[in-house]
C-alpha cells in the first residue's frame, strides 16, 4: 500500500513537470497561435479568440486553468474562429488505436525475442548464436520509418500480401484488423526484438552460470525445463525494465509509424496539434501519454516482485 | 539490371521520408504541360460509363477543421471532398471561362453592377430541403460575413465588392456590387470552395464542420478524421450527362488521407485505393513510368495551376530596392532547380499566370539566369545603400523545401549575396507571411481561373492584410481595377498580359515553376476530368482537384 502511494505521488510529480515543460515549450514557439489557428480572421475575431484561449494571461494562470480542467476530465478543445471541438472526442477514437499498435508490437516482440534470447544463450557462441547476434545488430541499426516503407513496398506492393494503409477496429473485423496492423506492428517491433533478444541472452548466460542452475541440472531436470522454468524468470528483470522504459520509444516510433501507415492514433493527433498550434490539445495529449508511460512503469515495478521472490521478500 | 531498378525504386521511396513522415510540404513541385498521362485511355476515349461501383481516393492530407464552407480553409484535399458533397453555382469551362452549374443562369446587367442568379426548380439538398433563392442569398451572405451564425475569414476580403444580396422571388437572387464586377461568375466557383450549403448546416452553430448537407452528387455517410470520409450516391441528384444518364456514376466514394506520398502510391499499386493525387515531382516521375508500362492510368496537368515562387517583402530592406530583387532573379538558375529538385519535369514560370490562364505569357520580361548581371546589380545595390546584400529565406522543414532553400542560398551566394535560411513549421511560415516577419519566403499560390480572382492578393498593401509581399504598385492597382471592370475579352487579355509584364519588370516575386498535379488511378477507373460542360473538351486544370461526378469504374 505504501509503495502504491509512493508511486502515485511519483506519478503526480512526473505529470506536473512534464505538462509544465510542455506548456513552457509551446509558449516559446515563435509566432502567434491565434494567427496559426485563424490566420485570415478579422482583428475582432482574433481578439475574441485570444480571450477565449486566455492567451493574454500569464503562463502560470494558463497552466493552472488547464490543470483544473484536466483533473475534472475536461481535456479542452480544438479552437477555431467558429468555436471549440472537444479534444476528448478525438482522443476517444485515437487512444485505442495507439494502444493496440503498441500492445501488438510488444506481444510480437516478446513472442520472437524471448525464445531467441533463451536459445542463443543456451547455444552461446554457436554458429546460430553468432548469426542471430549479427542480424540483431543489423536490425537495431534500421530506423523504423525506413523499414516501414521497405516493408510496405515489398510486402504490400510487390508481394501483395498485406495492406499498406488504413485501420479497421478489431470489433468490426478482427482478421482485417490484424492484416492492417501487421506491417506497422512489424516495423515498430523489429528494433525492439533485436534489443530484447540481446539483453535476455546476456542475462540468461549469466544466470546459467549460477549455482542453482547447476543444482537443477545435477538433479536431472531436463534442459528445457531448466531454461524455461528456472533460468528465464530471474533473467527477465532487465528485459522487463527495458520494456517499461521502451514505452517512450514505442510512443515516439508510433508517431511516425501512424503517419506512414495512415493509422488514426495518438501520434497522428499529436503531430496535428503541434503543426496546428492547438496548445490546449497538445498539453492534454502529452499528459495522457505521460500518464500511460508512468503507469506502465509502475506495473513493471509490481511485476518485479512477481518475477523475483527476493525483491518481494526485501520489500516485505 | 532489374535489381538496380528495384534498389533505385526502394531508395527513391525511403529517402524522401527522412523528414516527410510528419511534416507536410508547404511547397510542391514537378510537372510538364498538360493532358493525359500514359497508360490508360486519354480523357474522352475511355468508353461508355457504367454506373455502380466504388472509388477509394487517396488524399494528400486530412481536412481536420471540416467543411463549414464559409469558414473552412480548404486545400486541394478538402476541395475534393467539398466538390463531391456540394455544388457551386458556376463551374469553369475548357477555356477558363465560367458557365452556370447549379444555377440555371447567372447574368450581369449592362454595366456589371448587378448580377441575377436564377435557380432551377425541384433541386433539393441531401436533407430534403429545397434549393431556394433565400438559401442561396444566405449562403452568399455567409461567405461575405453578413450572416449572423457564420464567421468567414478570407472570403470577407474576396467578396467585399458585394454591396447587397436580395431574394427577388423563390428562384431568383439579385447581387448588387459596389463597383462593376465582370468576373463575379468566377468567384461563384471560387476554386471549388464556394459550395451551397443547406439552411440547416448554415444555421448549425455546433456541428457545421461535420454535418455536411449539400446538393452535390454524393451524400455524407461517415467521417472519421485521419481515417476516411465515405459518401454514397445522391439518388436524387439533379444533373445528368450529355446522353441524359443519371449522375453520378459511382455508388460510393471513399476519401482516405494518406499523408506520406510514397505510401499513397503503394496503396494504389497494391489495390487498396484506386485513385490518388500528387504534386510531388519525384512521384509524378514515377507515376509516368508506371503509366508507360500500363500499371496505372494517369492524368497530369499544370494548366490553370498554382505557381511556386519566392515571395519578397518589399516593406523593408533589401527587397524594397528593385536592384536587390533583380539581382536575386538574375541569380536564379531554373535549369539547375528543375534538374535537382523536380526530376526535370517542371516548366519555368515567367509570371503568376499558369498556362491556360488569361494573361499567361512565355516572355514577361522577367529576368532569366545571368550571373554576371546579378553580380553587377549586387555591387550597384551595395554602392547605393552602403549595405551588403544579405537577407533571410524562410521555409518549412520539409525535405523538399529545405533542399530548395539550400539551392537558392547557393545560387544567390555565388553572385555575392548573403543568405540565412530559417526553417519553421508550416503554421509559423504562414504567421510570418501574415505578420510581415520575413524577407524572402518560399510560397505557392494563385491557382488558375479568372485572373481577377488574384485581385485580393495583389491590391496595394495599405489596408489589405493579404498582400503578403507588401508591395504598393499603382500600376498593378490600376490594371487590377481595369481588369475587374472591363468586359471585353480581348481588352481583358491585354490588361492581364500587361499586369504579367509589370510583375516581370518590377520583380515583385521570384517566379520558379508552375505546379503540376497528377491524378493516378487503377486502369479500370475513368472520368477524371469529366465531360466538357458546354464544349467537347473538359476543364483541364487539376490544381483544385477533379470532379468526382463523372468518375466511373468498369463493371
Amino acid at each position: 500500500m505504501r509503495m502504491i502511494l509512493r508511486r502515485v505521488s511519483h506519478l503526480l510529480v512526473v505529470l506536473f513537470f512534464v505538462t509544465l515543460f510542455a506548456a513552457l515549450m509551446t509558449s516559446l514557439l515563435p509566432g502567434d497561435p491565434v494567427d496559426a489557428i485563424a490566420g485570415f480572421a478579422s482583428p475582432e475575431q482574433k481578439e475574441a479568440l485570444r480571450e477565449q484561449l486566455g492567451l493574454d494571461d500569464p503562463l502560470y494562470v494558463q497552466y493552472g486553468r488547464w490543470v483544473g480542467d484536466f483533473v475534472t476530465g475536461d481535456l479542452g478543445g480544438y479552437y477555431s474562429v467558429t468555436g471549440e471541438r472537444p479534444v476528448m472526442d478525438r482522443v476517444r477514437d485515437a487512444l485505442p488505436v495507439s494502444i493496440q499498435l503498441m500492445v501488438e508490437a510488444q506481444i510480437l516482440t516478446l513472442l520472437i525475442a524471448v525464445p531467441l534470447g533463451v536459445f542463443t544463450a543456451y547455444r552461446a557462441t554457436s554458429r546460430f548464436d553468432r548469426a542471430t547476434n549479427a542480424t540483431a545488430f543489423g536490425l537495431l541499426a534500421i530506423p523504423n520509418f525506413a523499414l516501414a516503407l521497405v516493408l510496405a513496398y515489398y510486402v504490400g506492393v510487390q508481394l501483395g500480401w498485406l495492406p499498406v494503409s488504413g485501420y479497421v477496429a478489431p470489433r468490426e473485423d478482427l482478421l482485417e484488423h490484424l492484416r492492417r496492423m501487421a506491417l506497422p506492428v512489424i516495423a515498430l517491433a523489429v528494433g525492439q526484438i533485436a534489443a530484447y533478444m540481446r539483453l535476455l541472452r546476456s542475462d540468461m548466460i549469466a544466470t546459467l552460470q549460477e549455482d542453482f542452475i547447476t543444482m537443477a541440472k545435477s538433479k536431472g531436470i531436463s534442459p528445457s525445463r531448466v531454461l524455461w522454468r528456472h533460468a528465464l524468470r530471474p533473467s527477465s528483470l532487465t528485459v522487463l525494465t527495458v520494456a517499461g522504459l521502451n514505452v517512450g520509444t514505442l510512443i515516439s516510433g508510433a508517431v511516425v509509424i501512424e503517419v506512414i501507415f495512415s493509422l488514426p492514433g495518438m501520434g497522428t493527433l499529436l503531430a496535428e496539434a503541434v503543426f496546428a498550434r492547438q496548445y490546449i490539445a497538445l498539453q492534454s495529449l502529452i499528459a495522457i501519454i505521460a500518464i500511460g508511460f508512468v503507469l506502465i512503469n509502475f506495473l513493471v515495478d509490481l511485476l518485479y516482485s512477481v518475477l523475483d521472490p527476493r525483491i518481494r521478500h526485501a520489500r516485505t | 539490371m532489374a535489381s538496380t531498378a528495384v534498389r533505385r525504386k526502394w531508395f527513391g521511396r525511403v529517402a524522401p521520408v527522412l523528414a516527410l513522415a510528419i511534416v507536410a510540404a508547404a511547397c510542391g513541385g514537378g510537372g510538364d504541360d498538360s493532358g493525359g498521362g500514359g497508360g490508360g485511355d486519354a480523357a474522352g476515349e475511355e468508353g461508355t460509363p457504367t454506373p455502380g461501383g466504388k472509388v477509394t481516393y487517396g488524399l494528400e492530407a486530412e481536412t481536420t477543421d471540416g467543411w463549414c464552407l464559409p469558414e473552412a480553409q480548404l486545400a486541394i484535399s478538402g476541395i475534393m471532398v467539398a466538390r463531391s458533397i456540394y455544388d457551386t453555382l458556376t463551374r469553369p469551362t475548357a477555356d477558363g471561362t465560367y458557365e452556370p452549374w447549379l444555377a440555371e443562369s447567372v447574368e450581369p446587367n449592362d454595366d456589371y453592377t448587378e448580377w441575377t442568379i436564377t435557380l432551377p426548380e425541384g433541386v433539393t439538398f441531401h436533407d430534403g430541403s429545397d434549393l431556394t433563392a433565400e438559401v442561396v442569398k444566405n449562403n452568399l451572405d455567409a461567405y461575405r460575413g453578413q450572416y449572423p451564425t457564420r464567421s468567414p475569414q478570407l472570403f470577407v476580403f474576396t467578396f467585399q465588392n458585394i454591396a447587397n444580396t436580395e431574394a427577388v422571388d423563390p428562384q431568383t437572387v439579385r447581387v448588387t456590387m459596389n463597383e462593376p464586377w465582370v468576373s463575379f461568375d468566377a468567384y461563384l466557383y471560387g476554386s471549388g470552395r464556394v459550395g451551397m450549403m443547406a439552411q440547416a448546416q448554415l444555421d448549425d452553430t455546433r456541428t457545421c464542420a461535420e454535418n455536411l448537407i449539400g446538393t452535390g452528387p454524393f451524400k455524407l455517410v461517415n467521417w472519421t478524421p485521419n481515417q476516411s470520409l465515405t459518401a454514397e450516391k445522391n439518388p436524387d441528384y439533379w444533373a445528368t450527362d450529355a446522353e441524359g444518364n443519371q449522375l453520378p456514376y459511382l455508388d460510393e466514394i471513399e476519401f482516405r488521407p494518406i499523408v506520406e506520398v510514397a505510401q499513397r502510391l503503394n496503396a494504389l499499386q497494391s489495390g487498396e485505393i484506386n485513385a490518388m493525387h500528387t504534386s510531388d515531382a519525384d512521384t509524378i516521375d514515377e507515376i509516368r513510368g508506371l503509366a508507360d508500362s500500363g500499371e496505372v492510368t494517369a492524368v497530369e496537368s499544370d494548366q490553370f495551376g498554382e505557381v511556386s515562387y519566392i515571395m519578397l517583402n518589399e516593406s523593408q530592406p533589401p527587397f524594397d530596392n528593385i536592384k536587390a530583387r533583380q539581382a536575386f532573379a538574375y541569380a536564379a538558375d531554373f535549369d539547375e532547380v528543375n534538374t535537382i529538385l523536380n526530376a526535370g519535369i517542371t516548366t519555368q514560370a515567367t509570371g503568376p499566370f499558369a498556362p491556360g490562364n488569361v494573361g499567361n505569357l512565355d516572355d514577361t520580361g522577367f529576368p532569366t539566369y545571368d550571373p554576371e548581371r546579378a553580380e553587377e546589380l549586387v555591387q550597384e545595390y551595395e554602392t547605393e545603400t552602403g549595405q551588403p546584400l544579405s537577407f533571410t529565406y524562410t521555409t518549412t522543414q520539409a525535405e523538399a523545401t529545405v533542399a530548395q532553400a539550400q539551392l537558392v542560398k547557393e545560387q544567390a551566394e555565388a553572385v555575392g549575396m548573403s543568405v540565412e535560411i530559417i526553417t519553421v513549421d508550416q503554421s509559423t511560415q504562414i504567421d510570418s507571411a501574415i505578420s510581415g516577419d520575413f524577407e524572402a519566403i518560399g510560397w505557392r499560390n494563385h491557382p488558375g481561373g479568372d485572373p481577377d480572382e488574384q485581385y485580393v492578393w495583389w491590391k496595394s498593401a495599405s489596408g489589405n492584410p493579404v498582400n503578403f509581399g507588401r508591395f504598393n504598385d499603382p500600376e498593378i492597382d490600376r490594371l487590377l481595377d481595369e481588369g475587374r471592370t472591363t468586359p471585353d475579352e480581348a481588352q481583358r487579355e491585354q490588361i492581364y498580359e500587361d499586369l504579367n509584364r509589370r510583375f516581370g519588370e518590377q520583380v515583385h516575386n521570384i517566379w520558379l515553376w508552375y505546379t503540376p498535379w497528377t491524378v493516378a488511378t487503377s486502369n479500370d477507373v475513368h472520368g477524371i476530368l469529366g465531360e466538357g460542360p458546354s464544349s467537347p473538351d473538359p476543364f483541364p486544370g487539376l490544381a483544385v482537384g477533379n470532379s468526382t461526378t463523372y468518375m466511373w469504374v468498369e463493371q
